[in-house]
């Protein structure tokens, strides 16, 4: 094996494949080889660091530094420099959005030296196509473990001991899943790994999937044994194309090895693995429709009970986790579930990784451990909101989740505390809001993402969502009255308790929070038919500041309705009948002479 | 079985373990306000009307598919639930169009109902006004998407009970309609077989038979009567609702019943829209290319009169439909057989019968019903069609082939003289050139498959026969007997349908009841075969009318008493042999054309729904036919018509020496018992 100096980590996750990273690893590889350091300087391609919004990302080892946005052009710039001369090319590096300052080494970044990687472990840091990298990191040393001197109730044991509890939205307690599952009576029992992350702002399972695939791999595998399955599935969605080759190269490479196939490192375990493409409807994340789905049946959620555990794939006792779920496993069997209930809160274990968006400095994925405050995310590692400007709410838990205020900022982030404020931990979307964000707007927005995904089975979600839907267009549109809000918060409460599946129990939470936390919003919308966050644009007019406009005719000429006149001696006016309130005009005039109201 | 006991509204229920909530409730009397479910398919908890609180659940759970636990305390009208259910119901009325003063079903619907019921007077949400389709293309069926409330009934009657799956749901959320085949509408379907059960389950107005819809709703019915549909072997139970006088509609029973209260597109339109034919009314008499009409006395007198001189002359024959009840059959085997000693009595399509008998006959004398329920077929995981059309000849029976196949996961062979009628799901497909090929495939194919299950190897016999052999003598690839003697030896309790082509040739029944035998095709009743006889009562002329011998045909006859009940047309060997005979009398309820031209006397009969008694059916039990509307004028039961006619003859009727239906479900050893037999033994 050869020894190289140096390490250069090429990011060729989703995102940085799309803002080119290909094209920078070609040309890193070009350039290396041109400066005849080949031998000395091994390239590597690798899988999400969670900063995607800076990519291409590529880190270079031993100093680990990381270098953002690195285009083609760049390329020589960074052998010449960093890999031949030793100087870190600075102008590259990570700069803190609050004090401008550049961060040499990775770990350093805010944005990192505050998470605690567990389940992203590997993620960045090996090449996902293979799989001597992910042994090389204790890979399958767990799986090793749990066959060769673990009994399945052993490793039952360790999954409860360690307080693990499910990544994908409903927090259920993982070990006693297992539990249920492994007490069915049957001698058919399936395992399932829901990567079908269809929650609008989530990323996290893509990640790690592109990332790390073996680790989900070995986790259900681990879970298999622990239950007494033979065979499982992935259900990933067929929008993650990446996500899917990583899974069918790490699959045939684990075959390759023995690792997956009858009598896993000759004992008695065996065990054959999937990959089923997602339908590409949100609710067949749900667990039954999911598994009607792999069974070729409309992806529709199904009464329970039964449960999976009972009644699951094929009428098959079936025991279904998440991807971020299952690559906890591996580490929890290698490190021990006192290991890992030793991090986060009483009730909540380990990490959770987030996907921070929205108005925050640094948006991405991070891994913190459970009980980090809201404000530890958003202001330490997502360094604060964009512009300066006032932090409002933020959305935990996606389009199930609900918003929460200021005052939950120094709210432990674990389950508990989320369902008792109103929000969910969802799959770990987390939305960062400024005082530009109106409220209902975003209730609407939220809704009209689950009206829309709703299978339309069951009647309090199919006809309930819409006519909620129908207030919240009327609110925003200066047409609501006041006894709306009650029908509304009626209709909400109805459809949380009545809907069959989580997706109609969970639709009316960002409702409900809004009108918990901000209901004087919704009041200003109805009373004053005004939005003070000038985001409802039915509520709002565009003008133009006669004192300020220079009589460019710039917002003019961009109007795509045409409906602004004036010239080189009249001020420009907006006509208000015409206007369709696109808010080109307010891009365009370079003298900020145009206004909302 | 475990026994539970729950709590329901403060009273004690008792239930048994696997009950759901809502099944502990209606056995116990206590009323749970329902709307998607459906007792006999899959409950899918999708309307939300029958959530029920239980102590110490926070949840709402929905009686329906909630499973019963022992001790559970539940309640299922408090406040919060009747408001939830008004405002489930509120949502349903706002969402689509159901203003029931332009719906058919209005008075007839479940939905409305419900929200009388729920005193549900005004609606607090905006209409909404959708605008779906309203899909008028089927000939039959209407289906208003407007008024469709996505309880699912429809879709899964069709895919459980009729087991087409034609219809489906497409698109999402509020945007869902129900769809047949994927994407067209109902009328361009080529699966849908219009038997028009998901009209018959559908609550509201939106699948409706627009024949029906006219002659008025269930409820505004003066009487609901339960008969049998005659028209096909099986005997489908059904209900016939009459209103003033007339059938207003007829539809199949409980859903809960193995043909899962399904009716065929025979049941469904032939039944109802024969209350609408032209009847013979009064007796007739042929005058040269007329008919007049005549006293009973002219008549039977006429009658008798002719009847005698041919009787004398050994010229004489009764035809009887195999629609008949076994009270009929017998009143024409009391009289003519027992009564006159006549020989020529037969039932059109005898020979079908005669080559079920003489085949099924070695079986017999060994004392095992060779022969089982036909629902058993339900039950199968290898459901083998032998050269039967079920779609066109006891459709019911292509819904149990279908839902067997589809659902219950059992393969489907064809080995016949035609492709399968139900080519997409057909596991192996084997046909031969003729029928004759045909016969020898079976017959070869219980010689190796009985070899196979008896040995647990393929080794072969001396003088037996060899895949190759068999191949070769067929026309069927090697590799497809291959595939189908694995099949027959890998399953546990293969059923073969058999019909069509091969029912005319005892060898071929014999053949198939060997084949049955080989391949331990063993049930409860009787042995794995399931033969598809003519009519609702074919099975009862066996021991009455049907001939030993078939001698329709075979001489010019001088008088001819053809009995029909006009539902389905005469084979047309019959029909020349009728129009052949000197004097022929037809009775029949309908001017059922041809046969009612060939007549020199006309006599009017009940018609199905002014008769009653009973019916051998393929289902392996009597089933009873009952008056749904007592005849008017003129019309008048058999009985007193044939002791009319047997006072004119001056003979006393005899008793019949057997009832009709008699020993023919009976099985004297168990079927596991019954040996193979030599085709040569039934064929000479
Ligand atoms: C509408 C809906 C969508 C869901 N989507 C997902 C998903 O994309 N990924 C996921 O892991 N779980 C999803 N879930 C949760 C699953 O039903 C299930 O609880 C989860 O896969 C269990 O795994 P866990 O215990 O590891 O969390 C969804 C649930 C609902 C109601
Ligand atoms: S809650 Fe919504 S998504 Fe879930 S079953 Fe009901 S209609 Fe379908
Ligand atoms: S772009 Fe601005 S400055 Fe130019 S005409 Fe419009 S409002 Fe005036
Ligand atoms: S379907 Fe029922 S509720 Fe709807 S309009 Fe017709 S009668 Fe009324
Ligand atoms: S008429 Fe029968 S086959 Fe046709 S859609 Fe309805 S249930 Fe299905
Ligand atoms: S058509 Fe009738 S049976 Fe079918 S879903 Fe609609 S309301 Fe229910
Ligand atoms: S894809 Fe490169 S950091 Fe996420
Ligand atoms: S009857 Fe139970 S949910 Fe519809």
């Amino acid at each position: 094996m050869a020894f190289y100096r140096a390490h250069v980590l090429v990011c060729k996750g989703t995102g940085c494949s799309a803002s080119g990273s290909s094209s920078v690893f070609d040309a890193l590889g070009e350039e290396i080889r041109k400066r005849g350091l080949d031998q000395e300087v091994a390239l590597v391609e690798t899988g999400c660091h969670g900063m995607c919004e800076m990519g291409p990302i590529v880190v270079i080892y031993p100093e680990g530094s990381l270098y953002c946005r690195v285009s083609v052009d760049d390329v020589p710039e960074i052998v010449e420099e960093h890999l031949y001369k030793g100087r870190l090319v600075q102008r590259l590096l990570y700069t803190t959005p609050d004090r401008k300052v550049k961060v040499p080494r990775y770990r350093d970044i805010p944005f990192y030296s505050k998470q605690h990687r567990i389940a992203l472990r590997n993620c960045g840091y090996i090449n996902p196509d293979n799989i001597e990298e992910y042994i090389a990191r204790d890979g399958y040393a767990a799986l090793a473990k749990a066959l060769t001197s673990m009994k399945p109730e052993e490793v039952l044991s360790e999954v409860k001991t360690s307080g693990l509890r499910g990544r994908g939205g409903g927090g259920f307690p993982t070990g006693l899943k297992w539990e249920f599952c492994r007490k069915a009576p049957g001698d058919k029992k399936y395992v399932i790994c829901n990567a079908d992350e269809g929650d609008p702002g989530a990323f996290m399972d893509r990640s790690i999937l592109e990332g790390d695939p073996h680790a989900v791999i070995e986790g259900m595998m681990l879970g298999a044994y622990a239950m007494g399955a033979d065979e499982g599935y992935i259900y990933c969605r067929a929008e993650y194309p990446l996500a899917i080759k990583r899974l069918v190269g790490a699959i045939a490479q684990a075959e390759e090895f023995g690792l997956i196939g009858d009598n896993v490192m000759d004992t008695d375990f065996s065990f054959h693995l999937h990959i089923k493409e997602g339908a590409g409807a949100f609710v067949c994340g749900e667990e039954t429709a999911l598994m009607a789905s792999i069974e070729g049946e409309r992806g529709m959620p199904r009464p329970r009970p039964p449960f999976p555990a009972n009644k699951g794939l094929w009428g098959k006792p079936s025991n279904i986790n998440n991807v971020e779920t299952w690559a906890n496993v591996p580490n929890i069997i290698r490190n021990g579930g006192s290991w890992f209930a030793s991090i986060g809160t009483e009730k909540s274990k380990g990490t959770k990784v987030f996907a921070l968006t929205g108005k925050v400095n640094n948006t991405g994925l991070v891994e913190v451990p459970m009980g980090t405050t809201i404000r530890d995310i958003v202001f330490d590692m997502g360094g604060g909101i964009l512009k300066d400007r006032k932090f409002k709410a933020v959305q935990i838990g996606g389009p199930s989740g609900g918003c929460l205020t200021e005052e939950h900022l120094d709210l432990p982030v674990d389950y508990e505390s989320l369902t008792a404020a109103g929000a969910i931990m969802g799959s770990g979307g987390l939305v960062v809001m400024d005082e530009d964000t109106c409220m209902v707007d975003v209730s609407k927005f939220f809704l009209e993402f689950t009206q829309r995904e709703s299978c339309g089975k069951c009647v309090p979600c199919r006809e309930g969502t819409k006519q909620m839907l129908l207030i919240l267009e009327k609110i925003t549109s200066g047409k609501g009255r006041m006894e709306d809000l009650k029908i509304l918060e009626d209709l909400a409460v109805m459809v949380k308790e009545m809907s069959l599946c989580g997706l109609g129990q969970t639709a009316p939470n960002p409702v409900l929070t809004t009108l918990r936390y901000f209901r004087d919003e919704y009041e200003t919308h109805i009373r004053d038919k005004k939005c003070l966050a000038k985001a409802c644009s039915a509520l709002i007019s565009y003008l133009i500041d006669p004192d300020k406009c220079k009589k460019c005719g710039l917002c003019a000429k961009n109007c795509p309705v045409k409906c602004i006149s004036g010239d080189r001696n009249t001020p420009y006016v907006i006509d208000q009948e015409k206007c369709i309130k696109c808010g080109t005009c307010l891009e365009v005039c370079p003298f900020q002479a145009v206004f909302k109201e | 079985m475990n026994n539970i006991t729950l709590t329901i509204d403060g009273k004690t229920c008792d239930g048994v373990q696997g009950d759901t909530i809502l099944e502990v409730a209606r056995r116990n009397d206590v009323y749970i306000p329902t709307l998607c479910f459906l007792e006999g398919l899959t409950p899918i908890g999708s309307c939300r009307m029958c959530v029920v609180e239980v102590e110490k659940n926070p949840k709402m759970l929905t009686a329906c598919t909630t499973p019963a636990q022992d001790g559970m305390v539940v309640h299922t009208q408090t406040e919060k639930l009747r408001e939830f259910r008004r405002q489930m119901l509120e949502l349903i009325f706002a969402g689509r169009n159901h203003f029931c003063m332009y719906c058919s079903q209005s008075g007839d619907c479940e939905l409305q109902d419900l929200a009388i019921e729920h005193g549900m007077d005004s609606v607090r949400y905006p209409y909404l006004y959708a605008g779906f389709d309203n899909d008028a293309t089927h000939r039959d069926i209407q289906m208003d998407h407007n008024r469709c409330i996505l309880c699912l009934r429809c879709i899964r009657v069709c895919a459980e009970k009729v087991g087409t799956h034609t219809l489906d749901l497409q698109k999402r959320g509020w945007n869902a309609t129900i769809v047949s085949d994927l994407g067209r509408r109902l009328g361009e379907s080529s699966t849908c077989t219009t038997c028009g059960a998901c009209a018959q389950v559908c609550p509201t107005g939106t699948i409706t038979l627009r024949e029906f819809a006219y002659r008025g709703r269930r409820k505004d019915c003066d009487d609901v009567v339960e008969s049998v549909c005659p028209l096909c072997s099986i005997g489908c139970r059904i209900k016939a609702y009459v209103r003033t006088g007339s059938i207003a509609r007829v539809e199949g029973t409980s859903v809960t019943e193995p043909d899962g209260g399904q009716l065929c597109k025979k049941g469904r339109w032939t039944l109802p829209r024969s209350a609408e034919r032209e009847r013979i009314s009064v007796p007739m008499i042929r005058e040269g290319s007329h008919y007049r009409e005549a006293s009973w006395e002219e008549a039977l007198d006429l009658v008798a009169r002719n009847f005698q001189k041919a009787h004398g002359a050994d010229s004489d024959g009764i035809l009887v439909s195999s629609l008949c009840t076994d009270e009929e059959l017998s009143l024409f085997v009391s009289l003519f057989k027992d009564g006159l000693g006549m020989e020529r009595l037969d039932t059109f399509d005898g020979d079908v019968l005669r080559g079920f008998v003489k085949g099924f006959e070695p079986f017999r004398r060994q004392g095992v019903r060779p022969f089982t329920a036909a629902h058993n077929i339900l039950d199968s995981d290898c459901i083998v069609n032998l050269s039967a059309d079920p779609d066109e000849e006891a459709p019911v029976i292509a819904s149990y082939m279908r839902v067997g196949t589809l659902r219950n996961g059992a393969s489907l062979l064809n080995l016949s003289c035609k492709t399968s009628p139900f080519a997409d799901i057909t596991d192996v497909d084997a046909v031969t050139a003729t029928p004759a090929q045909s016969v020898a495939l079976v017959e070869g194919l219980a010689e190796l498959v009985a070899d196979l299950k008896a040995s647990g190897s393929e080794a072969q016999e001396e003088g037996k026969i060899s895949v190759g052999e068999l191949a070769g003598k067929t026309g069927i690839p090697e590799e497809t007997v291959e595939r189908i003697i694995n099949k027959l030896a890998g399953s546990q309790r293969p059923v073969f349908v058999l019909g069509g082509c091969l029912s005319r040739d005892p060898g071929a029944v014999t053949s198939a009841v060997n084949l049955a035998i080989a391949s331990r095709a063993i049930f409860e009743d009787g042995i794995g075969v399931v033969p598809l006889v003519v009519s609702g009562n074919s099975l009862g002329t066996i021991n009455t009318v049907l001939a030993k011998e078939p001698w329709i045909g075979r001489k010019k006859l001088d008088f001819l008493y053809v009995y029909s009940t006009g539902l389905v047309p005469e084979d047309e060997e019959s029909l020349s042999a009728i129009s052949g005979t000197k004097f022929v009398v037809v009775q029949c309820p309908f001017w059922a054309q041809p046969l009612v031209n060939f007549a020199d006397v006309l006599l009017p009969a009940p018609a199905w729904f002014e008769r009653s008694g009973h019916y051998c059916t393929i289902e392996g039990e009597r089933r009873r036919l009952n008056v749904v509307v007592p005849p008017k004028g003129e019309i008048r039961g058999l009985a007193s018509i044939l002791k009319d006619l047997s006072a004119g003859l001056g003979v006393e009727p005899e008793k019949p020496k057997e009832s009709p239906c008699g020993n023919l479900f009976a099985s004297e050893k168990p079927p596991a018992d019954a040996r193979m037999v030599s085709l040569e033994e039934v064929r000479n």
